[in-house]
């Protein structure tokens, strides 16, 4: 008798936790718009030092704090992009200085 | 559109597809294995499916200021 039924609870355990992960998916907003993923994304990140804080107590151990670091990428990335974008447009400018300065230096050369 | 507004949609379009494609991964992990003995078809539709979800809602939210919305209509 336990041989029959068993087949269906196993199914039914499986569509409800596949029920399950949707439907939490679905209600915190994961699949709609993109306002409410990122309000999503920032509560999550809220709610992750607190969460390491709890995990920390009931562990006992102590994490070392990360030290914070001050880098940007998006700074990073634009102050490259504006270095290359002038790099490129002084680059005839300096290629013709430096070619006649090169041309000055043969001349006094063979004079 | 101002180049402000323009940036701060680019960005909800990239975090909004990073949350997707995350999301779908881990449904897609759920499904393979539940219900698909595990193999790596439904992971990949998953986050493919995250993803296209992410690009048409960037889609729509850069088109919408070019769009007549509903609210604006004059009888």
């Amino acid at each position: 008798m336990a041989a029959k039924i068993l087949p269906v609870v196993k199914l039914a355990t499986k569509v409800t936790i596949a029920g399950g992960a949707l439907y939490v998916a679905y209600d915190s907003g994961l699949l709609g718009s993109g306002e409410q993923g990122s309000e999503a994304l920032g509560k999550a990140k809220a709610a992750i030092p607190p969460a390491i804080e709890e995990w920390m107590k009931y562990f006992g151990l102590q994490l070392p704090t990360m030290p914070k670091i001050e880098f940007s990428p998006v700074q990073s990335w634009n102050s490259g992009v504006r270095w290359t974008i002038s790099s490129l447009s002084e680059a005839p400018t300096k290629a013709s200085d430096y070619t006649s300065q090169g041309l000055q230096y043969i001349k006094d050369l063979t004079k | 559109m101002s180049e402000k507004e323009l940036g701060k949609k680019w960005d909800r379009c990239l975090a909004d597809g990073a949350i997707k494609f995350g999301t779908g991964l881990g449904l897609g992990i759920v499904l393979s294995v539940l219900f698909f003995k595990r193999h790596t078809w439904p992971i990949s539709f998953g986050s493919g499916a995250g993803l296209g979800m992410a690009y048409a809602n960037c889609q729509n939210d850069l088109r919408s200021h070019y769009m007549l919305h509903r609210s604006e209509k004059e009888q």
